[in-house]
Order: C-alpha cells, then structure tokens, then sequence
C-alpha cells in the first residue's frame, strides 16, 4: 500500500547491476585469489579452443603478449585504446553510484563522434583551439544525448536502462544517414571515385597530438584528458558534496529524498555526466590516431560497450577504473596482434569474453559464497536484515 | 481422532514432539546459542522469550535447517534427527511463521498460499484448501484478494494458512503480533490455542513481548546470551519475574510500559481461550485476582493507575495557558493509490509537551509519518512550524524550518546502511561540515564523534557501516541526527518497535529530557502503554483523521475504545 518513491528509473535489471556491481568487499586478497584461479581457468579454456581450432595455443598466448605490452609499439597501442574506454568508464560510475544505470555508452559515444566531426569539419576555426572546441561539443552531445533518456523517464515513466540501450540504435542509424548523405557528412566526390560511407578526415588542428616525445612509443593526448577525468571524478565523488549526495541517492532513494536531494535533478545530471564523458570518448576515437580521423559507422568498436565493463570490474570506483581500463586496453590490442597471427576473428573474441569473465566473475563468486556463509549477522540482529553484498561508505 | 482424547487434558504427553539437547552454534568467538536444552510438547504453546540478541532467532534457525549446529542433539518425538534444509524441516513436520512476511504483493492469496508447490497448479482446489483451512481456524481470508491490498492482520493470516497447509506438528511463530492490532493479536492466539488443543500440534511461540507471553502461553523458557537462564510454566510465573530473568536487572517503569508489563492487556485473549486460560490469568499476581473472562474489570484497574501517573506528573503543565503551537497541522487530506489515508487532519504540538498519536496500525499515522519526512506531499491542507507554513513540496524543507523526525521505517528513509555512521551523521547538515564543494572529513568525523559520545550510540568507529549496528544503534543515529539540527519540534514514529527493553529505555528517557527542554514532541505509537508513559496530551486517530484529544485527567478505557474505534467524543 505504501507508495516509495523511487528516485531513478530503474527495475529489475538496476537491481542485477548494482548486485554485480556491490562495493568492494572485505576481503581483498579473496577476491584476488579467485581472480587468478578465473584467468587460470579462463587461459586453459581458451587454449583449448585454439587446439581444437587449429591454432598453437602457446604462440597464441604469445601473440596476445606481445601484441600488448611486449614493446614500445605495442604499448602505444594498448594507451590508444586505453583512453576511451576509461573515459567511457568514469561515465558510468557517475551514473551507476547515482543508482541511474547507463548502458546506452556506445551510443553516446558515436553521437560524440558525430557532433565532433560535423564541428571539426564545418567550423571556421582553426589552430588548437578548434581541438578544444571539437571535445567540448562532443561531451555536450553525448550528454544531451543520456539526457534525452532522463526527459523520457520523467516525462513518460520510460525505464532508463531499456531507454538509454535502445538509443544506442537511434544513434547508429544517425551517424549511418549523416555519412551517406553528402549534403551532410559524407566525404566529398573527387572526380568518378566511389565514395565510402564515411566522412572527410578532419583537419590537423582537430586532432590529438602525442604528448612529449619518446623513441617508438606515443602517449596520445586523449589519455591525458581520460586520466585527468577520471582524477576529477573520484575527487568529486569522495570529497564533495555532489559526490555525497550521489552516492546517498543510489544507495537508498527514499533517505535521499528524506535528506533533501532532488532525485530527479540529481540523477538527470548524473546521467548526463555519464553521457558527456560517452561523448568525449567518441572524439577522442576520431581525433586520436587510434582510427582514420573520418567519422564511420564502425568507428565506436563496442568502446562503449566494453567502457561498461570496465566501470563493472572496477566496481564503480574511477581510481581502479584506470588500471582495468589498461587491461582492457591490452586485451584488446593483443586480441588485434592474435587475430593477425591467423587465428580466427571469432575465436579471439571468445578468448577476450572469457579472459573479461575472469575479471568480472570473481566479486559475484565472494558474493555467492559469502551469502551461503551468512547468518551471522542475521541470527544476531534478530530482524532478518540480511547483508548480502556490503559497499563503502564517503 | 487421536487428538481428540487429548484435548480436554492440558497436562502434556510424556514424549516431546521436540526435544534439544546441548544445541550450541557459535559465529566466530561469539556463542549465538550456548548448550540450549528446549522441550516441546503436544498440545502446548511454549514461550520463547529473550531480548534482541539472546538466540532465539538462531535457535529456530536452527530447527529449520537454515543453520547448522555446531554441537547437541535434535530428537523430533524421540527419534534423533538431523535438519539440513527447510525442506527436511518441512518433511520433519516443522513449519514456521516469519517475523517479516514473505508474501508477494502483486500475487493472490491462494497463489501466495501455494507458491514452492511443484506440479500443476489446480486453482479451484487451491481454493477450497486456503478456504478450509480459514473455516477450520477462524481466519478470514478471500482467497481471491491481492495480498497488496491486506492488512497487517490479514497478512498474517494468509501466512499462517500458508504455513498451516503443510500440516505442521511444530509451529514456529516468530514475533507475531509486532504489526497486529491488539485485536488481531487476541484473535490470532485464539486460533493457537484452536490449533494446539484441539489437533495437538505444539506451537513455539517467540515474543519479547511479556504481557502476550503470560497470557498465551503455556510454558515458558527464557534465552539471555544464548544460554536458557529460566523455564517455568507460565502459570507459576509473572511478568516481573520474567522480565527479570529476560533482562537480567530490573527494568524501569517506563521500559516495562512499553513491553507490555503492565497487567490486563490481553485479558480478552485469555477469555476466549478456554477454561484454562482463565485460571492462568487469575494467577497472574499483577491481575489482582479479579481477572475473569471479561476484560472489562482488569482494564479499569489498569487506566487508574496510569491516570494517577499522568496526572502527578503532568499537572503543573496542564494547569497554565498551553503556550502556541510549533507544529500546526491543518485539514491535511491525501489519497494514495485512490485510498484517501489522511482526511482532513487536524493537529497542534506546543513547546515541551509530548503529544501521543495513538491509533490502530493502518489509520494514517504511517502515512503521516511519511508525509512528515517529507516523502509525500498533501493533496490538500497545511503544515506550520513556528508559525510558518512550509512548502512540503520541496525536499528538505521540513528539515530547515525546524522539524526533526525518527521515522517508522528506520532502514528504508531514516538511513542509509551502506554508509558509514559518520556519513549517516552529518547527511542532513552538510553545511555544517562542508565548503561550498568540498566536504571537510575532519569536521565530519569530529562532530560524528561527539554525537556518537553524546548519545551513546555503540560502534567499532565512526566509518563503520551503520548496517552493522543493531537496532538500537541505529535508532540512535537516526536521533542523534535530527536533535543535533537543534529542531524545533521532533517527530517521533513507533520508536519502540523491534528494539529490546533496553534501547526502549534509553530512547523514552531521551524524549522526556528533549521535552522538559523545551522541544515540542510528537509520538506516533500504536503502543498504548507507550503513549500513556510517555505523553501529556494523547490524540487519537481513526481513519485518517484525529477522532479527539484527552489530556492526562481524562483518559479513561471507555473514552480510548470509543475514539479508537472511531467515534468523536
């Protein structure tokens, strides 16, 4: 009978992620342990396929190494990836410790893109400044873009989680119309040459430079700006008020709104920072050397999707985020040195989904077993408040 | 029937339906249950009282295979058995009531009833049983109703059809009347007593409620720390004693009001219960001996007591001119769900008095209780404090004009358990312990720490999770919050509920010290004894609305029972 109102949009799938995505839990070095033994077994697996695909489990294994951190060149690339998906990372802890939980990241960060290349190609600014210019209309349309999601869910009732996921396929037939129609972004006709589905590349003063100079090795600007967001957001989220308010609105709603929190507002603006930070990923995609510089369909590579799963193995905290993001980035660069060794494409995406459970299993494993292991505390408390996954606290 | 020959003969059979022996579980150094002895018989309803803590919760754990002992012998009518799974349990013939329901909203009374069956689902058989079984029992249930639109009460008979289904030889009831009406309570020890004489189940019966222990009970054993401290049939006992052996000193007046101490409550539940009932009652040394079936007699006695109390206590108050009111509320009308909750209430709470809303669960005082923490706003009406009405549609706007509240629901908008007590602390007053952006930890944890000093309030630390701390506690925080905004008016909703006498003590203490000081305070209890200890004025609401105020020299049964049942005097 008693109506609660809740503060965000959010069912039965909110609740599943913010069970995988509980707070660290006591006993780090557990968490550990079945880490190793999950890369184990997920290693094993994976060698397993390759035998019986074919291929030579240990020049696999080696392939994947060096293709991520072996050397200076590998290392480039595993940076390059690195950048935007811990930018899409940090967008989702706002989000998800907000209790709004965002899933639509790879549309974001395409309709980044978009925005960026339309500003980058279209606009009459040119030096650095068209740089700095290009990011900010792309985090301001990727947030726009989540918050689309939020005006629904307060206008209509619409679910968050289903909304921001089903935007991700508004965004990509848009960015699919912009480069196929020439009057928008598609690149221009030179001469009889059939044009590709894709924009001009953008000129050099939207692009990313690398930062400081090297032998072999590039540390790309957009990483600069990923880690510098992720320091800004952990900052936020422990040591201010915002970040306060944040986490009292996605861990109990109704207190929040007891305390004074506009739910409503508190978790839109949450979403769209999640959005905006989607958005500032899909420039960087197209503004560092990571791609070809020219808006196409394919260009957000399930970052954003990946970027989800990053903020998932972090827990939510943008500190941890940083060194899973890295991960992730080497997973994905040596995944792209593997398949060049022959191994099939298909199978170096199940070798990288097993390698990513290993890393996002172990937490939900401590949370089962440690559940079984209950009743401690609640056959002492008396009134059945059972806790299940525990969570930080400031 | 092979019941029936045992029905008239209270004295129990030789051989227990449940016999323990040396049951301990231990979490770690802390022994939940400590060599624990129980024996249960047919046709007896045995009392298992303890404070929050004492084990009985994991005593019955225990029995329903949920946990695992650490040592001791369970033997179910002799034999010994072992418990690994509720569904062994279940086989063993032991079924059990929870504290908390677990029914689901949205489903049907029978498809409630008959969830966990496996097979196919025969709707009109399922039916017929949920409606047999309630003819049977005396529990009127429609088996067609939404378990979302039931009360309470009608809550708790669903689950007991539930649990009754199973045919269970040992029921289990754990803290059953903590939402229930005191009719409701009456009528549910009814059916007990129904269900133990006349089919010679033996029911557990865990309360920490000494009034419903003394008059439903016909054995009682005593848990403190895990370890049994006393057992005694019920009838050679009374309150004070078993209050003794439960809290291991003696209690306060104030304290034993609120658990219930105080005589002739359940009277009426006695009288209907059967000619062994009403001898018991007799025996009870605080009934004076002038129990009988009717409840009548033993009520009266009781308000004269309570009347003289009040009135020494609270008569130079009554005597001047009541100052103005800080909390004022005016025709407050609202509708949830197309269920008008409030309508049209009226209410004023000046400086230094305790005004009692005293009323039968499910009348409005939950939804004022949330309508005060801000959590809805009034179709309708107005709040004033200090003379200013306050814009309830704005978050935390009670906050600032001056109202402090201690919510019903403490877990779910009084606190956030995943937080630390020092986060808990300060989440109203941030400005208290921030900049303009940044929050400043050391100001947070020194006010944390003086408010934790302050209020007594026991924790490892202050970063630890405030669900980590026991009811009590946790209570604490939530005061401790409130009070240190300086309110001028503090809300205070059924601050008794789920703690143990203890905690009960201490929280009354700290609302009559906030009251002398000066703070106007309003308690929303559905605890009599609770309102008549603590409270100057006692409002009584009916069907969301005040049905009339008595201040201390006019309360009398008669002039409660009309107002409660919704009359205006």
């Amino acid at each position: 009978m008693r109506e609660i109102p809740s503060g965000s949009g959010q069912g039965p799938s909110g609740r599943l992620l913010a069970l995988l995505t509980a707070g660290p839990g006591a006993s780090g070095w557990k968490t550990g342990l079945v880490t190793v033994a999950g890369v184990a077994v997920a290693l094993a697996l994976s060698s397993l396929l390759i035998a019986v695909t074919g291929g030579s489990p240990l020049d696999s294994v080696r392939a994947l190494f060096q293709g991520s951190v072996a050397d200076s060149t590998a290392w480039t690339s595993t940076l390059l990836y690195a950048a935007p998906l811990l930018l899409v990372a940090v967008g989702a802890c706002v989000s998800a410790r907000s209790g709004v939980f965002n899933i639509g990241q790879e549309g974001q960060v395409l309709v980044g893109a978009l925005f960026a290349a339309w500003v980058g190609l279209r606009l009459a600014v040119t030096g650095p400044a068209l740089l700095v210019v290009v990011l900010t209309v792309a985090a301001l349309a990727g947030g726009a873009w989540a918050g689309l999601s939020s005006l629904m869910y307060r206008l209509r009732g619409v679910n968050i989680v289903v909304s921001t996921l089903l935007m991700t396929f508004v965004a990509q037939q848009l960015v699919a119309f912009a480069v196929n129609t020439p009057w928008l972004l598609q690149e221009t006709r030179i001469g009889d040459a059939v044009v590709a589905p894709q924009s001009n590349p953008l000129p050099p003063g939207a692009l990313l430079g690398s930062i400081g100079e090297y032998p072999d090795l590039q540390v790309n600007g957009g990483l600069l700006i990923a880690v510098t967001g992720a320091a800004i957001i952990a900052t936020a989220i422990t040591r201010t008020r915002w970040g306060f308010r944040l986490t009292m609105l996605g861990l109990n709603p109704v207190a929040a709104r007891h305390a004074g929190v506009r739910a409503d507002a508190l978790g839109g603006a949450a979403l769209a920072v999640s959005g905006a930070f989607a958005g500032l990923a899909g420039a960087v995609l197209l503004t560092s050397p990571v791609g070809v510089h020219r808006l196409q369909p394919g260009m957000a590579m399930n970052i954003g999707w990946d970027g989800l799963l990053v903020a998932l193995v972090a827990r939510n905290r943008p500190g941890p985020a940083v060194a899973v993001a890295l991960l992730f980035g080497a997973l994905r660069s040596g995944g792209g040195f593997l398949a060049a060794t022959g191994v099939p494409s298909v199978v170096v995406d199940v070798v990288k989904a097993l390698l990513v459970l290993a890393f996002v299993a172990p937490p939900a494993v401590i949370a089962v077993l440690r559940r079984r292991g209950s009743g401690v505390r609640t056959a002492r408390d008396g009134h059945g408040a059972v806790p299940v996954a525990e969570r930080t606290a400031l | 029937m092979r019941e029936d020959e045992q029905a008239g003969e209270p004295s129990p059979v030789p051989v227990p339906a449940l016999r323990l022996r040396g049951v301990s579980k231990s979490y770690g150094p802390v022994a939940a249950c400590d060599a624990v002895d129980l024996d249960v018989y047919r046709g007896e309803i045995h009392g298992l009282l303890g404070e929050n803590g004492a084990g009985k919760s994991t005593l019955m754990k225990i029995l329903l295979g949920l946990v695992r002992r650490d040592a001791g012998t369970v033997l179910r009518d002799d034999e010994p058995v072992d418990i690994g799974s509720p569904r062994q349990a279940a086989a063993l013939g032991i079924g059990m009531v929870h504290q908390h329901f677990s029914l689901i909203d949205p489903l049907t009374v029978w498809e409630n009833v008959v969830l966990g069956d496996t097979g196919r689902i025969d709707r009109s058989a399922a039916r017929d049983q949920v409606l047999e079984i309630s003819r049977r029992y005396g529990l009127p249930v429609d088996p067609l109703a939404r378990v979302a639109g039931l009360s309470a009460g009608e809550r708790q008979r669903v689950e007991l059809i539930k649990c009754l289904r199973g045919d269970p030889s040992v029921l289990i009831l754990d803290e059953p009347t903590s939402v229930l009406t005191r009719a409701e309570s009456a009528e549910l020890f009814g059916v007990l007593r129904r269900a133990v004489r006349s089919e010679s189940r033996a029911v557990i019966l865990i309360s920490h409620k000494l009034d419903e222990i003394t008059a439903a009970t016909d054995r009682v054993t005593v848990l403190r720390g895990g370890k049994v401290v006393f057992r005694s049939a019920t009838a050679r006992t009374g309150p004070r004693e078993l209050a003794r052996w439960m809290v291991g000193r003696e209690v306060s007046l104030g304290a034993e009001a609120a658990v219930g101490l105080l005589p002739g409550t359940y009277g009426s539940a006695a009288g209907e219960a059967g000619p062994g009932r009403a001898a018991m009652a007799e025996t009870g040394p605080e009934a004076g001996g002038s129990a009988t079936g009717e409840a009548g007699p033993a009520k009266a006695t009781m308000t004269e007591i309570r009347t003289e109390e009040i009135g020494t206590d609270e008569a130079a108050r009554g005597v001047q001119d009541p100052p103005p009111p800080v909390l004022r509320l005016r025709g407050l009308t609202l509708t949830v769900d197309g269920v008008p909750v409030l309508s049209g209430l009226d209410l004023d709470v000046a400086p230094g008095e305790i005004v009692g809303l005293y009323g039968v669960e499910g009348n409005g005082q939950s939804s004022l209780g949330d309508l005060l923490s801000g959590l809805f706003a009034p179709d309708s009406g107005t709040v004033e404090i200090s003379g200013r009405p306050v814009d309830l549609k704005r978050p935390g706007a009670l906050h600032a004009a001056g109202l402090g509240i201690v919510p019903e629901d403490r877990h779910g908008s009084g606190l956030v358990p995943d937080m630390s007590v020092a986060a808990n602390l300060v989440m109203k007053s941030l400005d208290a312990v921030s900049g303009r952006v940044f929050l400043d930890r050391k100001r947070t944890h020194a006010l944390a720490r003086r408010l934790v000093a302050e209020f007594g309030i026991v924790t490892p630390s202050t970063d630890t999770p405030v669900r980590d701390l026991s009811g009590g506690n946790r209570q604490r925080v939530v005061l401790a919050r409130e009070l240190s905004a300086r309110p001028a008016v503090l809300v205070v909703a059924q601050p008794s509920r789920g703690l143990d006498v203890g905690a009960i003590e201490d929280m009354h203490r700290r609302l009559r010290d906030v009251a002398s000081e000066g703070m106007a305070v309003l308690l929303i209890s559905t605890e009599l004894e609770e309102v008549m200890t603590l409270a100057s004025r006692i409002a009584v609401i009916s069907s969301g609305r005040i049905t009339g105020v008595l201040s201390g020299g006019e309360v009398t049964a008669e002039r409660l029972g009309t107002l409660v049942g919704g009359a205006t005097a």
